[in-house]
């Protein structure tokens, strides 16, 4: 019942086809749409209303304009049912932001305590970029090197592959969908890399013990094997974290919503390509060795 | 020692520390510190802007810090929080905050040095507050008249006077400020040095009006080299003269990320965080059930056990000011159930693996849950590494994130070595073999596995 025997191996070509469809399809909306940054990236201010009660969205355009606010992009959302405001501004003053939030709440009747706003700094959203990307760099390097000491180097290149093929994925449907990226969604992104690579280092970790005093078989054989002993513990880890994470996306309001779509898409990208992408490159790889290249020989025609 | 005592003992520990979180996270809205962005509040970045040509030094961030401070203190608002971020930015948060605006406004403001002479003082319960030697007495605008502002202050050191031993905070000024000083301190001085007063007057040092020294003049001071002496420790006489400095080098402090939440939104954050947390645990909980049936019930309690322990540890943090819990860190505890779960889900497959290899329950056991653990470890140092380069290297909110991560890496960890691989090794002992359908062996495996050998006799099989 919980023994599969899925020649995953065999049909490497087509998982390698798949993802690299979706990493084209990923570049190229990323290349011709872009991204959509937010306004912790780009300054400026956002004025949450949580919760618009009886005001349309007319009368809220109308008490923007009555209350002087230029060149505000006004929208409406509802989260847990609720309806609300998104109003974006290009002011980076928080003085002015919150002087506005006021009038526009004296203007619309709405209680003040129904208000949030954000407002970010000139060249602050550069600083935290560079710092998102060094953070992000550093843990890439650091995975490389405890990876490279604990296993061996080529587990660390393969599953560096691994999660730079579900990063590229996952900002790629935010590009095509036109989701923003906040901050929220760069520390998801970290966890997807954490997560990818749990996934990769415990098939990797199988591998391994299989691999010692290998002599009855191929090593792609038995990396296949070995996907297949602990096919089970992944698909019931990536339900069991998959489970609260869609939760989140459910229940979790407004900001929380951020984090859990990117690791909704990431957690699920993250599982296949630990078997679809880190262990069929790693098991080729290892293929050239002198070791199991005779090993491959002399199994080749017995399979 | 034997490996059943040992994991009793192991298994008594876990409900110490269980016990103990209980008794530090109950209840648990008031035991664990409530982030502004979920208790509404203002919560502003400032960065510190370098001098034109200069780098931003050590001594600019202490100066930056000691004119917010001050200037947050003057606000009056309990439970501010001041923290360092970086190398150059400061993080203010000031809970159920009413005016924002106003709020902003006092501490985006320049700072200003200022020396008064205490006698032009005309709000007279300052001035007897300050006769009386009160610290912080705070000057009303309009009530003072400063003689003399911070720029004439060319640099600022403490100092032990070689013959008193007394700690002393020195002060250069430049010409123009020494002129001026020398006029003033002239006025200041006791009769028997020149001055008007009796015994010489007070002047007060204000930053932002708030009055940080008020020493007496003891003599005419005309060289431009001051000394201030008093009963100083070596923690006053520096930030004395770190007060000073600020008039030698002001350091402009500019707003970055200022975010203003009302009070009902973030309680509604939090309840919605909480109630996913909640539905999260019990659906993960029902399928670990449904799917390995008794070792998916000692899962649950594992899971269980380890929320206690994260909920301790975020308790005992917040009672120490170190954790504040914001909707990103929700986020991450949400996250780390998963983790959480997967450790579980790991060793429940390596045990029943080995069952099916043919080893007793007794045998499967240890080393199913030692070779699970091996794995779960490697790949928790690799998500905490992640977690801590997140934690050390970014900025603003999602920090939150990555240190709640990082302790629900830590609690997954204890929660195995602690729970999970000591039930387990004991439940195979005698429990499990009477029953292993029920505890999510097949029943096909289940007629295959070797009766419980006596006294160490199965482990060679």
């Amino acid at each position: 019942m919980h023994r599969f025997n899925i020649d995953f191996m065999g049909n490497r070509r087509i998982m390698f086809g798949i993802s690299a469809v979706l990493i084209i399809v990923a570049v190229a909306a990323l290349g011709l749409r872009g991204l959509k940054f937010g306004v912790e990236f780009t300054g400026g201010t956002v004025i949450n209303v949580v919760n618009a009660r009886t005001v349309t969205i007319e009368q809220m355009r109308k008490a923007l304009a009555d209350s002087g606010i230029q060149n505000a992009q006004l929208q409406e959302g509802t989260v847990n049912n609720v309806r609300g405001f998104i109003v974006r501004t290009e002011v980076t003053d928080p003085k002015l932001a919150n002087a506005d939030a006021t009038k526009v709440a004296a203007a619309t009747k709405l209680p003040e305590g129904d208000f949030q706003v954000t407002t970010i700094g000139p060249g602050w959203g550069k600083n935290v970029t560079n710092k998102a990307l060094l953070a992000l760099a550093v843990s890439l390097f650091a995975i490389l090197l405890y990876v490279s000491l604990r296993f061996e180097y080529k587990m660390s290149v393969t599953a560096i592959i691994a999660i730079v093929h579900d990063i590229l994925i996952t900002l790629g449907i935010y590009a095509l969908v036109g989701w923003e990226i906040s901050p929220n969604v760069i520390a998801a992104l970290l966890t997807i890399v954490g997560y990818s690579l749990y996934d990769t280092i415990v098939v990797f970790h199988r591998i391994k013990e299989n691999s010692q005093g290998l002599v009855k078989q191929s090593f792609m054989s038995m990396a296949n094997e070995s996907i297949n002993e602990v096919l089970v513990r992944s698909l019931n880890t990536t339900a069991s974290s998959l489970m609260p994470v869609i939760v989140l996306l459910f229940f979790g309001g407004a900001t929380l919503k951020d984090f859990a779509l990117a690791l909704t898409i990431g957690l699920a990208v993250g599982a296949y390509s630990s078997i679809g992408v880190a262990a069929p490159l790693y098991a080729i790889w290892k293929e050239r060795e002198p070791k199991y290249a005779a090993l491959a020989k002399k199994f080749a025609k017995a399979s | 020692m034997d490996p059943k005592q040992r994991n009793y003992l192991l298994l008594a520990l876990c409900a110490i520390l269980v016990i103990g979180s209980w008794v530090l996270f109950v209840p648990p809205n008031k035991k664990i510190t409530q982030g502004l962005d979920i208790q509404g509040g203002l919560s502003v970045i400032l960065t510190a802007q370098p001098r034109p040509g200069q780098a931003l030094t050590t001594a600019d961030m202490d100066r930056a810090e000691l004119i917010v401070r001050n200037r947050v203190d003057k606000l009056g608002a309990s439970e501010t929080s001041i923290q360092r971020q970086g190398s150059d930015s400061i993080l203010v948060q000031i809970p159920g905050i009413k005016n924002a605006e106003e709020a902003l406004k006092v501490i985006g403001s320049t700072g200003q040095l200022e020396f008064v002479e205490v006698a032009s003082i005309t709000d007279t319960a300052a001035v007897a507050a300050l006769s009386r030697g009160e610290d912080g007495v705070t000057l009303k605008p309009g009530t003072y008249k400063p003689f003399m502002t911070g720029e004439v202050v060319k640099s600022a050191s403490v100092s032990q006077n070689p013959t008193t031993g007394q700690i002393e905070v020195n002060i250069v000024m430049n010409t123009a400020g020494s002129k001026i000083w020398a006029d003033a301190t002239t006025r200041m001085a006791p009769i028997s040095k020149g001055g008007k007063s009796p015994t010489g007057e007070l002047v007060a040092i204000v930053l932002d009006g708030v009055v940080k020294s008020a020493p007496v003049v003891n003599e005419p001071i005309t060289g431009g080299q001051t000394a201030i002496s008093g009963k100083f420790t070596a923690e006053d006489a520096k930030n004395l003269k770190t007060v000073l400095e600020t008039g030698a080098l002001p350091v402009s402090l500019e707003p970055v990320d200022t975010r203003v939440v009302g009070p009902t939104l973030g309680q509604d954050s939090l309840r919605q965080g909480v109630i996913a947390a909640l539905v999260g645990l019990a659906l993960v909980a029902v399928y670990l059930i449904a799917f390995y049936r008794g070792l998916g019930a000692v899962s649950v309690v594992s899971l269980l056990v380890f929320a206690s322990m994260f909920l301790g540890l975020l308790a005992g943090l917040s009672a120490f000011g170190l954790f504040a819990l914001s909707l990103p860190g929700i986020a991450g505890i949400v996250l780390t159930i998963g983790l959480a779960a997967d450790s579980s889900i790991l060793i429940n497959e390596r045990v029943r693996e080995e069952v099916g290899l043919g080893k007793t329950y007794r045998s499967a056991a240890a080393s199913g849950t030692r070779h699970a653990i091996g794995t779960s470890i490697d790949a928790d140092l690799v998500t905490f590494v992640s977690a801590l380069a997140l934690f050390a290297l970014a900025i603003g909110p999602v920090r939150g994130f990555a240190l709640t991560l990082m302790l629900g890496i830590l609690c997954d960890l204890l929660m195995m070595l602690l729970f999970k691989r000591p039930a387990v090794m004991l439940l195979a002992e005698n429990i499990i073999p009477k029953a292993p359908v029920l505890w999510g062996v097949p029943k096909e495996v289940a007629k295959t596995v070797p009766a419980t050998a006596k006294k160490g006799g199965g482990r060679r099989a």
